[in-house]
Formats: structure tokens, C-alpha cells, sequence
């Protein structure tokens, strides 16, 4: 198993593990229960296997947990991919003063927020090609 | 007193921060007590999943870089 900075950790944890290598981009997707909530959750886990950037813990940043708030500040950029005009994620970032972010939604890409029905393949591409978009672009401003 | 914690694995970033917060320390004139959390559980437990990360008095102040010495000395004032 590989190691992380001379640890047991996982490899998988190694992009979390001495504040990585690169440029620190975290990812924080919608977590409702619509369809979009899936759609976002699941194009920031396909950027994560990318190693586009880290997922971390929406609900920690929701719940004040002190050093995930920490963490979102520290970052180089973070991604906040929202499901719907709600813009839950990013009113929480909002909320903590953290600047640091840009924004991608699912709905502007004409998808319906609609419960009770999966998102598909095609609806996560859309999604993960306009986060990767976001995140491009806010790394070169 | 001052309770500095940092968290790290025990990486080389992890050692430079300890490192330049005990210079920073000292350089402010604040007593203190130093501490190297590398225990995982402990670590999450500040809900710090990225290292190293500084810890002052109870609170995170920096995750997953090395502050300056000037940074500390302003978060130990």
C-alpha cells in the first residue's frame, strides 16, 4: 500500500496528506435529495478520481465543525457545485465569510430538479465537464 | 500559556510547521506548550482531514500549509 508523507495512510488519502502537491482545490457538492443533489454529488466524485480536486464534507461546513471552516478558507480554490437556485452550498460559504470559491449548478444546464428520479450518465457529464469549466477558469483569473 | 498543537502524520511539512511555530513562540514571548498530534482519530477529531494543520488554544487557525513565523506571532497575539 503506498504511504502518505511516511504514514500508513492510504494512497487514496495522499492528495489530503501534507497539503498535496499542486493546487489545493477542494470540491463540495449539493447533498438534497432531487435528482440534481445526485448529479452534483456524483460529477464532484468523478472530478475527485480525476485528481481535478479533494471532496470534502458539505454538511461539516453547514454544522460550524471549526476546522472544516478552516480548511475551505485555506484552500487554493474551492468548487461549490450546487444542485438548484436554492444555492444552499454556496450560501454556506457565503455565510463563513470564505471568498475563495466559484460556483457551478446543475439546473443552468437546463436539467429539471425533479424528485423521485435517478440522474443518468449523460446529466453527470454535463455536470462535470461545467465544474471542470469553473475550475479552470477560476484558476487562471 | 499558549497551547500550540500541530497535526501531521510526521511528514516533513508536518515537522517544519512545528518547527516555525516554536520559533514563532519564542520570538513572540509567550510561554507555550507544544504538541505533535499525529494520532489519525485525534487529528479528524479537530475536523481536519488535510495536513499538517496548526492548532492554537483549542482552535484551527491553518490547514495544509506552513504559516510564516509573522503569520504565528499575529495568531499567538
Amino acid at each position: 500500500m503506498a504511504e502518505c508523507c511516511g504514514s500508513s495512510r492510504p494512497k487514496q488519502a495522499a492528495s489530503s496528506c501534507c497539503g498535496g502537491g499542486g493546487k489545493n482545490v477542494l470540491l463540495y457538492a449539493c447533498s438534497g435529495g432531487a435528482n440534481v443533489a445526485e448529479i452534483a454529488d456524483r460529477a464532484a466524485r468523478r472530478l475527485m478520481a480525476e485528481g481535478k480536486g479533494t471532496m470534502f464534507c458539505l454538511a461539516g461546513l453547514g454544522a460550524d465543525i471549526q476546522g472544516m471552516v478552516q480548511t475551505a478558507r485555506d484552500a487554493d480554490l474551492n468548487l461549490v457545485l450546487d444542485g438548484c437556485p436554492m444555492d444552499c452550498a454556496k450560501k454556506i460559504f457565503q455565510r463563513h465569510g470564505i471568498t475563495n470559491y466559484t460556483q457551478a449548478k446543475v439546473t443552468d444546464l437546463g436539467i429539471e430538479k425533479v424528485k423521485g428520479v435517478r440522474a443518468t450518465d449523460e446529466q453527470v457529464a454535463a455536470a462535470a465537464d461545467a465544474a471542470r469549466a469553473a475550475i479552470a477558469k477560476a484558476l487562471m483569473a | 500559556m499558549k497551547r500550540i498543537q500541530v497535526l501531521g502524520p510526521g511528514c516533513p511539512k508536518c515537522a517544519r510547521l512545528a518547527e516555525v511555530a516554536e520559533a514563532a513562540a519564542k520570538a513572540a514571548g509567550v510561554e507555550y506548550t507544544l504538541e505533535k498530534v499525529t494520532d489519525i482519530n485525534r487529528i479528524t477529531g479537530f475536523g481536519v482531514m488535510m495536513t499538517p494543520a496548526l492548532v492554537i488554544d483549542g482552535e484551527v487557525k491553518t490547514v495544509g500549509k506552513v504559516p510564516s513565523a509573522e503569520e504565528i506571532k499575529a495568531m499567538l497575539a
